[in-house]
């Protein structure tokens, strides 16, 4: 029992590496990488703590295609050291995002690079045996997305891996023009562990997994705004939701920021004195909010798409 | 006074029954009828046990009576003291309180589970005298001869006024403790989530039961038979892929056991894939002695599966079953009712095959979970994991397998049961499986118990699979062929490596080893897509949502 094309389009996102979400994500062999594992740009403080490097340091960056139209990508490898930004791993994403700028701008004569860069996020946040090096790397990292943006160029989040994205990866989302999320994946700053590590269990139970992807998971990100499409948990559901988002992105703008600015202010307003997820889907007009723990992608799509909060024109 | 004709007088025949009316007077200045407050549940058990007691505070690998137990290492070890405990799990760390704080010194056990390294530190530091671990069965056999509790802390869903119980699909050990503890004049006290007026059925007879006290939080219940489908490796894929042609097909096994491993639950979710692209449906894994696993639920909705009878229940799964009454035990409520005691009988004479994981086995075959300074004792597999002696009906399985190991005398065969041990050649961390010494013998040796622990003696086991290979011991004719067999199968660990290459090539020439291409078996070809689920959410589409899942299993 091979596995065949039909398979693969179906294979679980959040089960995936980063390689096989590149896979299955792009057109069919269009991906070319830069800086590929051959060329072992890798770690230089790893084997400081006894910790094995990775020839591509948990990132993969290139370019390729998708639905035919270029795109340029980085995806992180959740994997490895919990697909934390290091001080390599972050700066090839800052100069994959630079060389996009640098190319909208007509600045680097490099000017045939895509106008699109795709941000598959699978992290915890900063690498910390690379503290200082990892702070720096996810405020490049959020600089670059802005610089990028306001040339003209689209940065879209992917989240749906199993680290989520939280801490500089939960930041950076937010400065992107789109988010796509899945079920499964999960956005935030403080991770659950850390918040019941610094607010108590009763704050918030990281061992409830429940409870964590009620509040940080997909769902509730995508009804509360916090992600703009919700894709199946398949590369088939990534590719047709990163397709659709990169179809309408909003323009980096004054208009656009005072829009995002009026949609937190609003949600803070609104949602602010809920205790958990179900209270919020209820304020949000939801008929029958406990049902959208278990309902199916369409269900939910459905739902979803027809909220005000989650549709707008901001980010 | 009343004597009988050798001069006995009538009082000495009934000392137990005096006892407990003195104990159920002193229990009952804190009771209404049976009803005991919460706060009062120190009080009570301080009131009705004796020092030096036998006492049960029920508990397995599953329901826990866990506020009672919590209740009991309140006590004050001047008038409580010196227990000896009798129970089937040390799981709770109040279990361990109570050696602690010498309310408690003796233990007769047969599980503990997370708690197996503080069992083993307890063990060293003398604060436990134990008399033995033992299969649940086998402790519960004790409970009716030697070993009956005077005193038995059970745990349910709900009672009534009049102290009957419903336990709904956990009612596991229950009946058992129950009946052995109040039919010998003993005190039974029970810890329900919720007092009702009229119950849904009554598991336990509320004459058996002498106090009841409503616990502030329900009963804890560990969900130990999930296993998330996302942590099925290739591997145990290939693994499961060889037990199913190698063995469910070739024997042809309907009756079964699994244990609770990731490699079991593999072959639970090849069934409506592989399996049935191999044409097994109907042929094989048919009827079942099992805890409701949820990797079963593929192949209950495609028709795999006729019949289950469990041990015990597992969280999430309630609704499943009593919308599923043809396959599960169910009671005239609707709900699932298991019963460790029979099921455990059922697993013991009524199945063809058992197959489970280890950490460890040797060159004879000797499998023990024992490793380094962790007792976590045997649960039931044993029981499974044996060849019953006293069977005497036959099958197909049972009868081939007993011609494979017998060489003569074919007037006379006698069946066996397939034994089997899926494992991979190397665990986690790259310990290997395969070891010359089982750990649990150096451990026996530093803390001084009279038998080592063994899971599954290598006499019992019939087969061995790993990504190796399977290993049929039943074909083998001498001492140093089985050695040959096991080490033929054990791939690069120390004892792989010692074989004997020429007579390994002999074995597979026999068919004592089965190599996967043997089996018709590709390596390459194996993929997680195989798996009938890939998630624990996919079981739960499944079921069509009426399994839900643990919050630890949610990752939605």
């Amino acid at each position: 029992m091979m596995e065949d094309t039909a398979t693969r389009a179906q294979a679980s996102w959040f089960q995936a590496t980063a390689r096989q979400r590149i896979d299955g994500l792009l057109d069919p062999g269009s991906f070319t990488e830069f800086l590929g594992p051959a060329e072992r740009v890798q770690s230089p403080h790893l084997a400081l703590f006894d910790l094995p490097a990775a020839f591509d340091d948990g990132v993969v960056i290139g370019r390729g295609t998708l639905d035919g139209k270029g795109v340029l990508l980085a995806a992180q490898e959740g994997q490895f050291m919990g697909g934390t930004f290091g001080e390599v791993s972050g700066a090839k994403i800052v100069g994959l995002l630079r060389a996009a700028r640098d190319a909208a701008g007509g600045g680097n004569g490099k000017d045939d690079l895509p106008r699109a860069v795709l941000l598959l996020l699978d992290s915890g946040g900063v690498r910390l045996q690379e503290a200082n090096a990892g702070e720096l790397a996810v405020a490049e990292v959020m600089r670059a997305v802005v610089e990028a943006r306001s040339n003209g160029v689209a940065v879209v989040a992917l989240v749906g891996g199993k680290s989520g994205a939280f801490g500089g990866a939960g930041l950076t989302a937010a400065t992107c023009s789109r988010i796509v999320v899945s079920e499964e994946g999960r956005i935030g700053v403080s991770g659950p562990e850390v918040i019941e590590t610094n607010k108590g269990v009763e704050e918030f139970d990281a061992a409830n997994k429940a409870l964590v992807w009620s509040v940080v998971g997909g769902k509730n990100r995508r009804l509360i705004g916090g992600a703009d499409a919700f894709a199946a948990d398949t590369m088939s559901g990534f590719r047709e939701a990163a397709i659709a988002v990169l179809g309408k992105v909003p323009p980096f703008d004054l208009k656009t920021l005072k829009a995002e600015q009026a949609r937190l202010a609003g949600r803070h307003s609104k949602l602010g004195g809920c205790d958990d997820a179900v209270g919020m889907w209820k304020v949000l007009g939801i008929k029958n909010p406990p049902a959208v723990r278990d309902m199916d992608e369409d269900a939910f799509t459905g739902i979803a798409d027809r909220l005000k909060e989650a549709n707008h024109d901001a980010r | 006074m009343d004597t009988n004709q050798h001069g006995v007088p009538a009082t000495a025949w009934r000392k137990e029954k005096d006892a407990r009316g003195e104990r159920l007077e002193a229990g009952g200045k804190f009771a209404r009828g049976k009803m005991v407050k919460p706060g009062d549940a120190t009080a009570l058990l301080e009131a009705i046990i004796r020092p030096g007691d036998r006492l049960c505070m029920e508990g397995d690998n599953q329901k826990q009576a866990d506020f009672l137990a919590g209740a009991l290492a309140q006590a004050d070890p001047k008038t409580v003291h010196d227990l000896h405990i009798v129970q089937s799990g040390i799981v709770l760390p109040e279990h361990l309180d109570l050696f602690e704080k010498g309310i408690a010194t003796k233990l007769d056990y047969s599980y503990s589970g997370t708690q197996g390294g503080a069992v083993a530190r307890a063990l060293n530091s003398g604060k436990v005298q134990l008399g033995a671990i033992h299969t649940y069965i086998e402790l519960f056999a004790r409970y009716f001869v030697d070993l009956t509790p005077h005193v038995a802390l059970t745990v349910a869903r709900a009672a009534d006024r009049e102290g009957n119980l419903y336990m709904g699909p956990n009612t596991e050990d229950s009946p058992a403790v129950v009946e052995a503890t109040a039919f010998k004049q003993g005190i039974v006290v029970a810890q329900v989530n919720e007092v009702v007026d009229k119950l849904p059925r009554v598991d336990v007879p509320g004459d058996r039961i002498d106090f009841v006290v409503q616990s502030p939080k329900p009963f804890y219940v560990e969900p130990l038979f999930t296993r998330d489908p996302a942590q099925v490796t290739e591997t145990m894929i290939l693994t499961a892929m060889m037990a199913i042609k190698g063995i469910y097909a070739e024997y042809g096994v309907k009756r079964l056991n699994h244990g609770i491993g990731f490699n079991t639950a593999a072959i639970e979710l090849l069934l409506p894939t592989y399996a049935d692209k191999l044409g097994l449906k109907g042929s094989i894994c048919t009827h079942w002695a099992l805890n409701p696993h949820p990797t079963l639920i593929p192949a209950i909705e495609s028709g795999w599966v006729e019949q289950i009878h469990s041990f015990g229940s597992e969280v999430g799964m309630d609704e499943y079953m009593r919308a599923r009454p043809d396959i599960y035990f169910n009671g005239r409520d609707g709900s699932m009712g298991s019963n460790r005691m029979y099921c455990q009988v059922a697993g013991l004479y009524a199945t063809d095959l058992f197959i489970g994981s280890t950490l460890q086995i040797d060159l004879q075959g000797n499998s023990s979970t024992i490793t380094q300074d962790r007792i976590a004792g045997f649960g039931g597999a044993p029981n499974m994991g044996c060849d019953a002696h006293g069977r005497r009906h036959p099958s197909d399985p049972w009868l081939k397998a007993g011609r494979e190991a017998s060489d003569g005398h074919p007037a006379l065969v006698r069946g066996r049961k397939l034994v089997v041990q899926i494992i991979e050649t190397f665990s986690e961390k790259m310990v290997p499986t395969f070891v010359e010494k089982l750990d649990s013998l150096n451990l026996a040796e530093k803390l001084k118990l009279e038998l080592a622990p063994v899971m599954i003696y290598g006499d019992d086991v019939t087969h061995i699979v790993s990504e190796d290979g399977i290993a049929n011991l039943l074909l083998c004719r001498t001492a140093e062929e089985r050695e040959q067999a096991i080490r033929g199968i054990a791939g690069f660990t120390e004892v792989g490596r010692g074989r004997d290459r020429k007579m390994v090539e002999r074995l597979r020439e026999r068919k004592v080893i089965r190599r996967p291409e043997d089996l018709g078996i590709n390596p390459l070809d194996v993929h997680r897509s195989m798996l009938a689920a890939q998630s624990v959410k996919d079981l739960m589409r499944w079921s069509g949502n009426l399994y839900d899942p643990p919050a630890k299993f949610r990752n939605w």
